[in-house]
């Protein structure tokens, strides 16, 4: 693998090096090219840097409206203002869905969560309750075993 | 095989960390490097897109570091990569151009005739060329070129200062 800093949540050797891992970038330019067109690796190199200035530049605006706001943390709707205030506009469509989604999937989540709590059955005895369902299902088991 | 399905997403947790390399940016909510992973993507759509069309026009295959270069000084919204850019050479002039040098010419022009410096049109001096053979003194800012003492030099080149006879 060419990415010596590891994937996902792999640590860095220093924050300094800090920028998108390679393999992930060429693989999306390879997606948005068409078939019959390659990317230098000077250019894909290039292309990175852009990436992390762009994330350099939306959080930075995103942080002064963040404290125009007298808020402390970056939220996602300090965000798509940014996008707007620095011109990327035609990106807040699809970056408004995408919180959205966010938004749906973690409420779902969190009703899952909610039905565990909600049974209002101690741990105990909700794995008192397991334990009989597996000896109920043991119990048909060994009986059609016969 | 290109997989057009567009799958691979944006590392959420080292976006996070990009981030927060900035000194000023405090907390960070969840989702908001989601987010930032999804306007990254649309920005890498359109900065390939843009290259893409540079690469095209040139009648290339391959997508080059100076054709992105010629795409940020195209689009507005790029603007804040020209600083980035600005190290890629650009092959056409043969080499790295330093923009913020004075073309060769009226470097040398500067050179060779300090007098000059009002500059008059293409005006050449013809005293170099001549290797002494006159040495004409007048300053001739706007006067022409066909005065008797040049004979056979009615050219107007402006590049005579290399002509050291």
């Amino acid at each position: 693998m060419s990415d010596h800093e590891g994937h996902g949540g792999g640590a860095p050797g220093t924050d300094d090096d800090l920028s998108l891992p390679k393999a992930t970038v060429a693989k999306m330019i390879a997606e948005l090219l068409p078939n019959d067109v390659s990317c230098a690796k000077d250019t894909r190199d290039l292309v990175i840097e852009c990436c992390v200035e762009f994330i350099h530049l939306i959080s930075s605006e995103a942080n002064e409206i963040c404290e125009q706001e007298s808020k402390k943390t970056i939220a996602p709707e300090h965000i798509i203002a940014a996008l707007k205030r620095l011109g990327f506009e035609t990106f807040t469509a699809e970056v408004e869905d995408v919180l959205k989604d966010h938004k749906q999937q973690v409420k779902e989540r969190e009703k899952k969560v909610g039905k565990l709590e909600q049974s209002g059955l101690s741990e105990e005895e909700l794995a008192r309750q397991q334990e009989e369902l597996f000896a109920a299902s043991r119990a048909k088991f060994q009986s059609t075993q016969q | 095989m290109k997989n057009k399905n567009k799958q691979t997403k944006f590392p959420v947790a080292r976006i996070k960390r990009i981030m927060q390399k900035d000194e000023e940016v405090g907390k960070v909510a969840q989702a908001t490097p989601i987010v930032i992973s999804k306007a990254l993507e649309l920005f890498l759509g359109m900065i390939i897109a843009e290259a893409n069309k540079v690469t095209a026009e040139r009648g290339s295959k391959k997508v080059e570091a100076y054709h992105l270069k010629h795409a940020v000084e195209n689009v507005e919204m790029l603007d804040f990569l020209k600083e980035i850019v600005e190290a890629v050479p650009d092959p056409s002039a043969g080499g790295t151009i330093d923009l913020n040098a004075e073309p060769p010419e009226k470097e040398k022009k500067r050179r060779g005739k300090g007098k000059r410096a009002e500059g008059g049109a293409a005006a050449p001096r013809k005293r170099r060329r001549k290797g002494g053979k006159e040495e004409e003194e007048e300053e001739e800012p706007e006067q022409e070129q066909e005065a008797d003492n040049y004979d056979n030099n009615g050219r107007q080149n402006a590049d005579d200062d290399e002509w050291d006879g």
